[in-house]
């Protein structure tokens, strides 16, 4: 029955076109794309499971490096659409073998790059996670990789488009926080020590080597992977770049300007202690609390994270604060947004938020607006030109606190001025075979 | 009373406390039997004990709590034997043993070591639960810390790292499975295939793969006059001979995260097994080595607490802890859903004189008939706050709970 549908809606679309000769502006709804996924853990399967909600994909393959997580994933895209994807531990091979339309990219940051760029080369669409790139000019290699391509690239930026940040946007854009003259941006958490955990053999199945790719090899370790990788520096950029990015992002939306002038940020592990890396045990080594400052034209922007002390004496933990004249204007998280007025007479304005459980995202709706890009060939709203420019702004951070200073940002010409130190951790060495990516 | 494939150990002390019991039934009431939980999922390993004549009404502002306690953060379950309650819980960069006079709550002893708090997306703490084999009780930590205490005391007899003797991996989340007591072997759940010592001296007699663990409890079956453990590894289930680890066959079982955490159920030449992360269960038919797939449900999709298979039923929760989690009943020989009671969690549940012992894991207590044609509490009463991961026990007549802060309840159902 189902074919049969399709069938009909295809030929009825084909039928409207050739006799009335106007435009096709609706996609054929019955079409699939083939899709792949790199990256087969968590948050990867949170987005190919939107993908098959959508019943507008075939996944045909599967990709990581670790072979369990391989049949863990095939097993639930079975479940779940009936299809069975072919599993590859090297993305090359999966790209030059199947062929995919649409590539969803969900490992670890060292690998967006390389990984975005070959999906592209491949001519694939794109949806890659936050932050584009590791590094400053992996992001600009994959910005320029996209315009080359003519494809389609989404960034998991689910914020832009999840309905209380569009409200709590209007709001403030509306003028009823008056005129704001700072944003603070904070995660906060609790927190303790950390005590070094041994390295062990990766387990059965696993190429380590080509997880770790580009970036240096570490021991393993299992709080790596899955899932730790964040907090370590070699392959994420901490808080700032897993969570800063998300509200540094809506800084960009709502502000006039494109990009920060200068940047400075501190940071540590105060709490967690000093990093251990030996052949056998390791800690973790992204800081435990950090203070990033973003000096745009007319406004100061900082960020701030804690992973101790968690922040009971505030109302909220995670978000951003808009202090306008009016009063100030909190966007968060599962807590929706909340306006305190100035003047304590006048009432408190909320609105809840409402996102997809467990893990409180709104990927449904940033699926469906890359599939519209993709169709009507406009700009989807994290597109990796908007995508970019907040992406890099956590990186900033990060090359302030490694240089311990302020830099200035040229952000027209991409550029730290007057700093060639700070300038050189724009990119990193990668590790051979790989190859760093020219822009 | 006691099961064909009933452990010897269990068997001799199921039988010393059954001559207990039938001598207090002489001389209290006739038709009651009470009975000992001396380690995970008690005294027959099935989560199901034979002690019967408890209160399975309670009055209108809720059932009589013989005593309270705060134990540290954790999701150990408590062992009663031989008028002791144990359990495990940590404070201040420490896990602490406590020794409970099982009627009362008075401590009797407590042990405390250094340990980390391990809180990886959970509030950490300890996860195991000691086991209770004759005078000793044995101790096992997420850390590898291995104790063997006398019972009485508190006294530690020896005590050792069996990770970093072993060189075994740390799962995620440490080990978790509870000591099992074999003859003269303490069998763990460490490595590709488990562990196991001496229990009298601690020397390891023989270890598996140093490849990490998974987190169900070691399971003894008996098959053709032959003992073996039942362990649940990171990609798979694996039967070894306690005495020398061999292997007898291994199912692979992938679970997202290498969490193989509900204990395997053996029917004769059946085994069933279920884990979380949206994986469900299977049933599979054991000919020798040969492993054929009799069926497979996304209804008992468990992450935690394993079911209990009772009367040809499978009675459990079905979630994860980020889900809306469901109490099922399955129907055990074709996977079907009999029943689901909406908004339980993931508690557990336990079974006595045939009837449902459930704490869901918002702490509501709730006694039910263990029957497949619907959920029907006989009694409910929430009994603690916070968050509940861990199954209830019922031991002469006391039902103790805990929660995840380690605020324990001890029910009064003793008539």
């Amino acid at each position: 029955m189902k074919s049969t549908r399709r069938h009909f809606l295809k030929t009825s679309a084909a039928a409207t076109f050739a006799f009335n000769a106007v435009p096709l502006l609706a996609a054929d709804p019955g079409r699939k794309y083939r899709t792949a996924l790199i990256g087969s853990g968590w948050w990867g399967k949170n987005i190919l499971k939107e993908a098959m909600a959508s019943e507008r994909v075939k996944v045909v393959a599967l990709c990581d490096a670790d072979g369990n997580t391989l049949e863990v994933a095939a097993e639930r895209v079975n479940d779940l659409s009936g299809d069975q994807p072919k599993a590859y531990k090297d993305f090359r091979e999966l790209l030059e073998k199947e062929k995919p339309e649409i590539v969803i990219i969900a490992s670890p940051d060292h690998w967006h790059a390389l990984h975005t760029i070959a999906a592209l080369k491949a001519g694939a669409h794109v949806f890659v996670e936050k932050p584009t790139g590791h590094t400053v000019n992996e992001s600009r290699a994959m910005l320029h990789a996209a315009r080359e391509s003519g494809r389609a690239v989404q960034v998991g930026l689910h914020r832009r488009i999840g309905p209380h940040h569009i409200s709590g946007m209007k709001f403030l854009k509306s003028g009823a926080v008056g005129d704001v003259g700072m944003v603070r941006l904070f995660a906060h958490s609790g927190g303790g020590r950390e005590a070094p955990s041994l390295n062990s053999a990766p387990p059965d199945g696993m190429d380590w080597n080509m997880w770790c790719g580009p970036a240096p090899e570490r021991p393993f370790n299992s709080k790596i992977h899955p899932g730790g990788w964040r907090q370590y520096l070699d392959y994420g950029n901490g808080q700032l770049g897993d969570w800063g990015v998300h509200w540094l992002d809506q800084v960009l939306w709502w502000s006039e300007e494109k990009y920060p002038h200068r940047i400075y940020s501190t940071a540590g592990r105060s709490v967690r202690g000093p990093s251990v890396l030996t052949e056998k045990e390791q800690t973790s080594d992204a800081p435990d609390y950090q203070v990033a400052v973003y000096d745009f034209e007319k406004f100061t922007c900082v960020w701030e994270h804690r992973r101790f002390a968690d922040n009971n004496a505030e109302k909220h933990k995670i978000g951003a604060y808009y202090y306008g004249t009016k009063g100030t204007l909190h966007v968060g998280w599962r807590d929706g947004w909340t306006f305190y007025p100035a003047n304590t007479r006048d009432k408190i304005v909320h609105e809840d938020s409402q996102l997809q459980e467990p893990d409180g995202h709104n990927l449904t709706l940033l699926w469906a607006d890359f599939l519209a890009a993709i169709e009507s060939k406009t700009k989807s709203v994290a597109n990796i030109e908007v995508a970019h420019r907040s992406s890099v702004l956590p990186l900033l951070g990060m090359i302030s606190w490694r240089v311990g200073r302020s830099i200035n940002w040229d952000g027209a010409k991409e550029q730290i001025t007057g700093d060639a130190e700070a300038s050189k951790l724009l990119s990193r060495p990668y590790r051979a075979p790989w190859v760093y990516p020219a822009i | 009373m006691l099961v064909e494939n009933c452990y010897p150990t269990a068997r001799c002390e199921a039988l010393r406390v059954h001559s207990l019991s039938l001598l207090v039934s002489v001389l209290f009431s006739i038709g009651t039997q009470a009975d000992d939980w001396p380690h995970w999922r008690g005294p027959q390993r099935n989560g199901i004990s034979a002690e019967s004549g408890w209160r399975e009404v309670w009055p209108k502002e809720g059932p009589a709590i013989a005593w309270r306690a705060k134990v540290g953060i954790g999701f150990s379950s408590f062992v009663v034997a031989q008028g002791r309650a144990f359990t495990l819980g940590h404070a201040d960069e420490r896990d602490t043993v406590w020794c409970f006079d099982s009627a009362s709550g008075k401590v009797l002893w407590k042990h405390s070591y250094p340990s980390e708090l391990g809180d990886k997306y959970f509030e950490g703490g300890t996860t195991g639960t000691p086991t209770v084999s004759g005078e000793h009780v044995f101790v096992l930590s997420r850390w590898g810390d291995l104790f063997c205490f006398e019972a009485a005391s508190g006294k530690v007899i020896w005590s050792k790292n069996i990770q970093t003797e072993t060189g075994a991996p740390i799962p995620d989340w440490g080990f978790s499975g509870a000591p099992l007591v074999h003859e003269n072997l303490l069998v763990l759940n460490i490595g590709d295939a488990g562990v196991a010592l001496d229990k009298a001296t601690s020397k390891v007699i023989w270890q598996s793969a140093k490849k990490n663990a998974g987190y169900s409890s070691p399971w003894p079956v008996q098959r053709d006059g032959q003992w073996l453990a039942l362990i649940g590894s990171g990609s798979s289930y694996v039967a070894v001979n306690p005495r020398d680890g061999k292997e007898a066959w291994r199912v692979r079982w992938v679970t997202e995260y290498g969490v193989n955490a509900a204990d395997p159920i053996m029917d004769g030449d059946r085994l069933f097994l279920c884990t979380g992360y949206g994986k469900g269960g299977a049933l599979f038919q054991l000919d020798g080595g040969q492993v054929t797939e009799l069926w497979k449900t996304k209804k008992l999709r468990t992450q935690l607490n394993g079911p209990v298979l009772f009367q040809g039923h499978l009675y459990g929760p079905d979630g994860d802890t980020t889900d809306k989690a469901a109490f099922k009943c399955l129907d055990f020989a074709t996977g079907e859903e009999k029943w689901s009671h909406p908004g339980f969690g993931t508690g557990a549940a336990i079974i006595a004189d045939s009837k449902l012992i459930a704490l869901s894991s918002t702490g509501e207590l709730l006694l039910a008939p263990a029957i497949p044609s619907g959920f029907k509490p006989t009694a409910r009463a929430q009994v603690l706050g916070g968050k509940c991961w861990t199954a209830p026990v019922l031991a002469n007549g006391l039902i103790y709970c805990r929660n995840s802060r380690g605020d324990v309840a001890v029910v009064d159902g003793r008539k």
